[in-house]
């Protein structure tokens, strides 16, 4: 084991883990506002790089493609909160979480139905080719994710701190009641949530789709970031940050070291151990449930 | 006439149809009662776990897969008698239930859900990662045992077998309701710390019901292998849970005829929509998310409230 594979092995973890932090993220931030977990993101992933499929087979620019189906993805967002969301708001959790279930299958049944089994590919939007430095290959994309997702922490750091929509957020998740008291309009901020979290969900299915293709079983990815956010705590954005790029590292590695079984079987193993001992996660406070 | 009675009467003719049905029925349609009836000992099962006792379970499609795989293993590998094989699946399958249901006493809502969903992973995975001994995707063929001497090949005897199956569940299901375990379970799902603060063992009651639910899983299982004669792990991926709850949220929750309904209501239909095969999956799920949305009690629960107002209007 040399230095090199090492560090070879550090870039590659860290471009899966970013993608893993970018969807956990997505997660995040619905529950943080209204306490429902999204089955379905990983569906809204599969939009995300089918929109870009559909824009860039129209011949757009990846710089136009890019806003397209972020913008598209907020739209879906939107819809799913006012259509579905909002009518079962108060319902129980099992509900709630058969039902994003649900609609998540719709979503990939209808691509199904649309594309079949086909594996697409999205052209590499970036101009140059994998270079070598010091012994390492750097894959522009790899790079290109990990840069996204970086910014996309930043943006959301500064949104949530000093945006006035990203503090109705924060009030909404601390208490609806004295949100709606202070005159913040709660039915709005949380559409905004959901919104938000399918674009970054959608953001993700654009970087993702020129690494990995473009088909349908491209939700699965939903069970890797749902680990992550596990791992970091569901209720704290750096967590889900640090526990994706934790988990792609854990994975990239024991995938080297004990092969691909084991790489497999990693992420569930990990789960059931932090549910069992922490199941907070790393950054997350135990909610107090009054009786 | 008083409803015991009814009851009593309503059994008697179920049993005589099942008699008889072997001999009127053709293939095809005994086939497709096989898959309701094995359907239905799985909601039965669903439903006293998160019916009842509100625990939600995304891995029910993998202790049935357990249940189908040890049999048939045990079957093609070792020969041994079919009832011992069946014995030892369900034994498979309630080992692993206990195995979920030991972290699964402390977890609730989506924490619940995503350990069962990381069971149902790790299932999915391990099956796929060993062919050798599972086949591996490809899957793995069920060969016909025997029975009293009868070559399991006989459709009629596989009938009978299913459809004794299914009464002792029933059976067996309506006895635990009856009984203060099935109360406990009614008491658990409305509030855990009432039930704790009477008495009720919760983190014992919530085990006992995975472990049960499990095992009615497991026996689901091993009869599919026998009446399907083949297995692979797409058949018991995510969406066959989704399928398995739908059965349930559709028939009713925490009802026995909701089971009992759901499981015929559903495996019927994509029967009758076979000409739209492709469909199947985005149907289920509409179905399952719109009763969800407007009609969270089944259709028991319709049934239930059309009863409820006739009441009124009669004593009005």
């Amino acid at each position: 084991m040399t230095i090199t594979i090492a560090l070879q092995l550090l870039i590659s973890g860290l471009s899966v883990g970013s993608i893993y932090a970018m969807v956990a993220l997505a997660l995040v931030i619905p529950f943080k506002a209204s306490s429902i977990l999204n089955f379905a993101q990983g569906e809204i992933v599969a939009v995300g790089a089918y929109t870009a499929l559909v824009l860039s087979a129209f011949g757009l620019p990846y710089w136009l493609v890019l806003p397209g189906t972020i913008l598209f993805g907020f739209l879906v967002g939107l819809v799913i909160e006012r259509t579905i969301i909002r009518r079962i708001m108060s319902a129980p959790e099992f509900t709630l979480v058969i039902a994003t279930f649900a609609i998540g299958l719709i979503i990939k049944s209808a691509i199904r139905l649309y594309w079949q089994d086909n594996l697409f590919t999205l052209d590499n939007p970036l101009p140059f080719k994998s270079f070598k430095l010091a012994g390492v290959v750097f894959n522009p994309q790899y790079l290109w994710v990990i840069f996204c997702t970086t910014l996309l922490v930043l943006v959301l750091a500064w949104f949530f701190k000093f945006s006035a929509v990203g503090k109705a957020m924060r009030a909404v998740s601390q208490s609806q009641e004295a949100a709606r008291l202070m005159g913040v309009k709660v039915e709005r901020v949380l559409m905004t949530s959901w919104g938000i979290s399918a674009a970054i969900g959608a953001l993700g299915g654009v970087l993702l789709a020129p690494i990995i293709g473009i088909n349908p079983e491209i939700g699965h990815l939903v069970l890797k970031a749902l680990v992550a956010a596990v791992i970091g705590g569901f209720t704290s954005l750096p967590g889900a940050f640090i526990g994706g790029l934790l988990l792609g590292l854990i994975e990239t590695y024991s995938g080297a070291f004990f092969g691909s079984t084991l790489k497999n079987v990693m992420p569930f193993v990990l789960l059931v151990l932090f549910l069992l001992i922490r199941p907070y996660g790393l950054f997350g406070k135990a909610p107090l449930v009054r009786i | 006439m008083d409803v015991s009675r009814i009851n009593i009467l309503l059994s008697i003719c179920l049993c005589a149809a099942a008699l008889v049905a072997p001999w009127v029925l053709s293939t095809y349609y005994l086939y497709l009662l096989n898959l309701v009836l094995i359907n239905i000992i799985l909601a039965l099962g669903l439903n006293l776990l998160t019916g009842n006792s509100g625990q939600i379970s995304l891995c029910h499609s993998s202790f049935m897969a357990l249940g189908a795989y040890t049999y048939t293993l045990l079957n093609n590998e070792l020969h041994w008698p079919m009832l011992v094989c069946a014995v030892f699946a369900c034994a498979m399958a309630a080992i692993a239930g206990v195995c979920v249901g030991y972290p699964a006493r402390r977890l609730s809502g989506i924490y619940l859900a995503l350990a069962t969903l990381a069971f149902l992973s790790l299932t999915q995975i391990l099956i796929e990662e060993f062919p050798d001994l599972t086949g591996g995707i490809r899957g793995l063929k069920v060969e016909k045992g025997s029975f009293i001497g009868i070559s399991l090949g006989n459709e009629s005897l596989l009938f009978y077998l299913v459809a004794s199956a299914c009464a002792f569940c029933l059976y067996v299901t309506i006895n635990i309701m009856r009984f203060p375990i099935g109360r406990a379970l009614d008491a658990i799902r409305t509030s855990p710390h009432a039930a704790q603060a009477l008495g009720i063992p919760v983190a014992r009651v919530k085990l006992l019901a995975f472990t049960l639910s499990a095992t009615y899983a497991g026996l689901a299982g091993v009869l599919f292998a026998m009446i399907v004669g083949f297995i692979d792990p797409i058949e018991f991926g995510v969406s066959a849970s989704l399928r398995y709850i739908t059965f349930i949220v559709v028939g009713g929750m925490g009802s026995i005829s909701g089971s009992v309904i759901g499981a015929i209501v559903l495996t019927g239909l994509p029967e009758a929509l076979r000409s739209i095969k492709e469909y199947s999956d985005l149907v289920y799920a509409s179905i399952l998310l719109l009763s969800l949305v407007f009609m969270p009690n089944g259709l028991v629960g319709l049934f239930k409230a059309r009863n409820a107002k006739k009441i009124i209007r009669a004593e009005t």
